[in-house]
């Protein structure tokens, strides 16, 4: 094996754990004793020094490779969504230098660059022990960092839940790993797929894939397993819960894609109208029980956060519809949408960040006369939410028009998939309600008492305001990411 | 014609020429500057600015002898089906670019002065902006979906501009029948849009040899035949044909463009004159390989042959409802129309660069006509009628003398810009293969330009001033300087294209320069010549020997042919015979609905209000004893099972794994059944 190409090929990651230890190292020893500011400041531009290297490694340094039993395959369409977490990565760290939330900024930054790491390697990983390795390692550093803020009860109650879920999931999913692992003789996702063909009839298949499902759910936060999104986005430290929400979101989808299109064969679905997997009947029941749940419970919200929690819950289900699109239909819509997720989330929860700093959980009510104070952030606010809710031109739309189209394309002929897609519509204009409702608050509703106020300095609302411009970039003119992707997923399919 | 590589990244920038002025119509819709002088100043600078880069690029574009640069992009995108976009810099856009920032900055620096009084200054130079935008865009697309979309945004602008002053009501109604004339025009170009797409897959105009411009789209087209035994191309090529109707004022379509000059002055030159009603002669230009493709053994397609009666006839018509008109603008209006009937008769019987080289003269020499008759009406405190004007050369004599310069162009004076380019197009229509008549009809056209224009200047410089009391005076320097501006490059921007050296010509056939000159070409020149001076003399022996002393003294002409100047005055009852013919349906199928509304519908309404209150009569009875003590129940029920649901969130993580297990349990019963 040669060693100095995995160097090369994980020399990103390696960048990045590097910059995790200086960043610890540095907060332990010269940085120790001066101001929280000073070392947040210190801390941040250290991980953004480590992002932008790896960036540019990625970009430039690193080339396709494939290891032995797909341990490590590095193609452009990962390159392509490792850019992606790690952009996102990089939006955080820079927004969280505003909550202040913590006096243990070195271990915040480490453990953020951490849960990087496995994401991107989740990514890029096609070898069920990696894969599971990967996840665990993301999820490790996020149980930690929704339990972070040691003295609030409900960020220890929120880590606390996130963890006991995230470990119960996780044992599923090992388990149904070890059958599939049993049924196929082999850990290489390209190779099970082959093999398990074979097995299609076999019922203890069908029990693999249900685990499996229930461990990348989780991650999701997919109707029925998305009991811990509402209480861990509402009590966790809002510099986490973006974490949580979003990147990690990218990396869990995007691996839970590539399972299913390469380890259970794309077949599944599409081809012959048997279902050797079963798969499809399952995960649409997952997706429109979780579009239905998410947005009527999101109904009766009056906390924001819980409201985005929420709406998390039937975004999970909408990106599901994507799955069922031809292999190539399917990675377009779901990186697309997953990217413009994850930005949109990001920036919603960054207005939240803004005005909050370190304060009590905000009501919708407390968002009542928003634009008269700060109209650049309620205009952002605006076009976040709006492309939550998939008002065109903004992201939000296309992307839901994507998965949308891919989901009914991929099947002309049966009602099935034009029923999910219409009960995704129709939800749709249901969660226009409650999106409304925050957005009424912001832009109409008198204020009652003191208005909130922006308390973020220059770079979180310079940070803000990126990701506005990506969103309505990403709306207007779909085109100029949607050809990087075409790119990458040519060079992809075989 | 390749389309040339070298160095088009510059490309990237060219759509900032239409953003720049979009930006400032931006601002000044949502931003009011605390000194409004601000407004016009942003708004000139920025077109200023788009001037110099579109120079830059014409100068570029020419010193590289490069064909045609065109980037395309894909905006949108599903699957195989893609809709793509972009923008292209030819010579034909490039000289469009030029034409319209540097006629439209002068405009703008006039309106400065014109509008200064006006109450609504910064909503002037907003939508000024949104026009230049607009017209920006529309000239540099490479797809004609976003000329369309352009296309339908300098008609909301141009709405928005001639309904100015809407508080007058002919201006709201000019307004409204602006927009609704050229709808029909537009029509016509959506379905030709349509079927080209559904002919070529593409509205592209040129895509490396897949667009719809390109040769084997054109030989497919030419291909096949349709209705009537016409080809898909005349077909698709006139349904287009008809937006460029309306949108410059042709016959039958004409109608909009007279009364649009209800508008201020300003608008009249800028968009009524020198550039939207002359994107219809850019888009037939645009599309000329399409129009222009004959089928073998087709000497001229039938697209051409349309275009070129259309043109002649509207040449005609024009020049002769101008010889009727007592209103400054609208002689200069009728005018327009036929000196675009000019254009199309240009581009159809001698090609791009003839009709092309009319328009940028006719752009030139008519704005500042049109911006000189705004200096009058400006100095004349807004009288429009020439009748009330008269012996203003000795009080604003810079305004007469350009206003000469634009007349003598117009009327096509040797060593004018007017002469090189209407010679050229009779040149060209001489030696039509199909009919010599467009030559005689466009001849007959510049003997009565000459005498029309003579008739206005008489009226209006000569003689002694018939209008009362108040003293015209000579308008500020913001308002003749553009006017002196505009007068030296009509004199000069015609040396670009005369038969010696026709340096406009190959630029845009991309042909190398040689000399056209040949003796037949001074036969020409004595026979229009002669014409114009015919014109000309006419036109002085009927009203500059004698010129009218009051302002309620009959018509020269008039005296004497009563009935022939009674029908130019009432526009040859065009107007009428649309009221009586076109529109009667319409009116009698509003008259209807009124009635079917008033009468048929109030009474059901009015019934179905009894019905509605009987049953809530009913419904309340129905609530009280009925629903609500059921309802209460059911009430009570939905909160239990509230709690119910409650409690499966109630925080307690052990509920929540169970959850997991039940689902387990359940999704392998589902697949179980399911796989059956």
């Amino acid at each position: 094996m040669d060693y100095g190409l995995i160097f090369l090929t994980l020399s990103p990651e390696f960048v990045l754990a590097v910059a995790a230890m200086a960043v610890m190292g540095l907060d332990l020893t010269v940085l120790k004793g001066t101001s929280r500011i000073y070392r947040m400041t210190a801390a941040a531009g250290v991980m953004a020094i480590g992002i932008f290297t790896a960036i540019l490694l990625l970009q430039y340094y690193v080339k396709d490779a494939s290891f032995p039993l797909g341990m490590l395959v590095q193609n452009p369409l990962n390159l392509l969504v490792k850019k992606v977490i790690l952009f996102v990565a990089l939006t955080i760290g820079l927004l969280a230098t505003e909550v202040r939330f913590t006096r243990n900024v070195g271990e915040y930054y480490a453990l953020l660059m951490l849960a990087t790491i496995g994401m991107m390697l989740l990514v890029s990983t096609e070898n069920l022990l990696l894969l599971f390795v990967a996840l665990e390692l993301t999820s490790l550093s996020l149980y930690v960092l929704a339990g972070y803020n040691e003295r609030s009860r409900e960020s220890a109650e929120a880590g606390m839940k996130y963890f006991l879920f995230g470990g119960m999931s996780a044992a599923f999913l090992l388990f149904g790993f070890s059958y599939l692992y049993g049924l196929g003789g082999t850990l290489d996702l390209g190779s099970l797929g082959l093999a398990l063909s074979a097995h299609a009839a076999d019922p203890l298949l069908s029990v693999a894939l249900i685990l499996v499902v229930i461990g990348f759910g989780f991650k999701l936060a997919a109707v029925p397993f998305h009991f811990w999104a509402p209480d861990t986005y509402q009590g966790a430290p809002i510099a986490s819960t973006m974490l949580i929400g979003s990147a990690s979101k990218v990396a869990g989808g995007y691996a839970f894609l590539k399972l299913l299109l390469i380890g259970f064969g794309a077949g599944g679905w599409s081809g012959s109208g048997e279902t050797i997997t079963g798969w499809a009947p399952l995960l649409a029941l997952i997706a429109v029980l979780s579009m239905v749940f998410g947005n009527l419970a999101a109904l009766a919200q009056t906390s924001v956060r819980r409201l985005l929690g929420y709406s998390a819950v039937a975004h999970a289900g909408y990106l599901l519809l994507g799955f069922f699109g031809s292999e190539s239909d399917a990675y377009h819509s779901v990186v697309f949408y997953l990217t413009v997720y994850a930005l949109t989330t990001v920036g919603a929860f960054g207005v939240i960040a803004a005005v909050q700093g370190k304060g009590r959980d905000l009501t919708l009510r407390d968002f009542a006369g928003f634009s008269r104070k700060s109209p650049e952030m309620a205009l952002c606010l605006l076009v976040f939410i709006l492309s939550l809710a998939g008002i065109p031109p903004l992201a939000g739309f296309a992307g839901k028009f994507y998965l949308f189209a891919a989901a009914l394309k991929s099947d002309p002929g049966h009602m099935g998939m034009l029923a999910a897609v219409s009960i995704g519509v129709v939800m749709s204009a249901v969660s226009l309600y409650y999106y409304l409702q925050l957005l009424k608050q912001v832009f109409v509703a008198d204020p009652i008492g003191p208005v909130l106020r922006v308390k973020a300095g220059f770079l979180g609302r310079s940070m803000i305001l990126l990701l506005a411009f990506c969103v309505i970039t990403l709306g207007c003119a779909p085109g100029i990411f949607l050809d990087l992707i075409t790119g990458a997923v040519i060079s992809v399919s075989r | 014609m390749s389309v040339s590589e070298p160095n088009t990244a510059f490309l990237w920038t060219i759509p900032a020429l239409p953003l720049l002025p979009l930006l400032v119509a931006a601002v000044l819709a949502v931003y009011e500057p605390k000194d409004r002088r601000k407004a016009s100043l942003w708004a000139i600078g920025a077109l200023g600015t788009v001037f110099a880069f579109s120079l830059l690029a014409l100068i570029g574009l020419a010193s590289k002898g490069a064909g045609r640069m065109v980037l395309n992009f894909t905006w949108f995108e599903f699957g195989s089906t893609s809709l793509r976009l972009g923008w292209v810099l030819d010579p034909l856009s490039g000289i469009m670019l030029v034409m319209i920032t540097f006629v439209g900055t002068l405009i703008f620096i006039f309106s400065t002065g014109y509008m200064s009084e006006d109450g609504n200054y910064r909503k002037f130079f907003c939508y000024l902006s949104l026009f230049a935008a607009a017209m920006l865009g529309l000239v540099i697309s490479n797809n004609l979906l976003m000329l369309f979309i352009c296309w339908e945004l300098v008609g909301l602008a141009s709405y928005l501009l001639i309904g100015f002053w809407y508080h007058k009501p002919e201006a709201a109604a000019a307004a409204k029948k602006a927009f609704i004339t050229t709808r029909i025009g537009d029509l016509g170009l959506f379905l030709g849009m349509l079927w080209l797409y559904s002919e070529t897959g593409t509205l592209l105009f040129y895509d490396g040899g897949n667009g719809c411009l390109e040769q084997s789209a054109l030989s497919a087209m030419v291909a096949k035949s349709t209705l009537l035994g016409m080809t898909v191309s005349t077909a698709v090529s006139l349904l287009i044909f008809c937006g460029a109707i309306g949108k410059s004022g042709q016959v039958p379509l004409h109608v909009w463009l007279p009364d649009a000059m209800e508008g201020p002055t300003p608008v009249s030159a800028l968009i009524h004159a020198a550039t939207m009603v002359a994107a219809g002669v850019f888009l037939m230009a645009r599309v000329y390989p399409l129009i222009s493709i004959a089928p073998e053994g087709v000497a001229v397609s039938g697209g051409l042959q349309v275009m070129a009666w259309v043109g002649a006839a509207t040449a005609l018509f024009g020049s002769l409802v101008a010889i009727g008109q007592f209103d400054i603008k609208r002689i200069l209006a009728y005018s327009t129309v036929a000196q675009l009937g000019y254009m199309f008769m240009g581009l159809a019987v001698g090609g791009v660069a003839v009709g092309m080289f009319h328009l940028i003269t006719h752009a030139f020499f008519k704005a500042l006509l049109f911006l000189g008759a705004g200096s009058v009406i400006h100095g004349c405190h807004h009288e429009q009628d020439i009748r009330k004007m008269g012996g203003l050369r000795k009080r604003m004599l810079i305004t007469y003398v350009t206003y000469a310069v634009g007349m003598v162009s117009l009327a096509g004076l040797p060593g004018f810009a007017g002469f090189w380019s209407k010679d050229e197009i009779l040149h060209s229509a001489w030696s039509w293969p199909v009919s010599t008549w467009p030559f005689w009809i466009g001849l007959f056209g510049a003997f009565l330009t000459a005498f029309y224009m003579t008739r206005q200047m008489a009226y209006v410089f000569f003689g002694d001033y018939r209008g009362g009391e108040n003293e015209p005076h000579e308008s500020p320097i913001n308002m003749w300087a553009p006017l002196a501006i505009l007068a030296a490059s009509s004199c000069l921007i015609g040396l670009a294209g005369t038969p010696f050296i026709p340096l406009f010509q190959s630029f845009l056939d991309q042909a190398p320069v040689h000399n056209h000159w040949h003796w037949s070409v001074l036969g020409f020149w004595i026979v229009s010549m002669s014409v114009v001076a015919a014109g000309l003399a006419t036109g002085w022996w009927f009203y500059g020997v004698e010129t009218p002393k009051r302002s309620t003294d009959p018509d020269e002409l008039e005296a004497r042919f009563p009935k022939a100047f009674g029908l130019f005055a009432a526009r040859l009852h065009v107007d009428e015979f649309y009221r009586d013919s076109v529109l009667r349906l319409p009116g009698w199928l509003s008259g209807v609905a009124a009635w079917l509304d008033r009468k048929v519908f109030a009474a059901a309404v009015g019934a179905g209000a009894y019905a509605v209150l009987i049953l809530a009569w009913l419904s309340r009875f129905a609530d009280e004893y009925l629903v609500n003590p059921g309802f209460d129940k059911g009430c009570a029920e939905t909160r239990r099972g509230a709690r119910f649901l409650a409690r499966l969130q109630n925080g307690q993580v052990q509920e929540y794994l169970r959850v997991i297990g039940a689902a387990l349990a359940l999704f392998i019963l589902v697949l179980a059944m399911g796989n059956k």
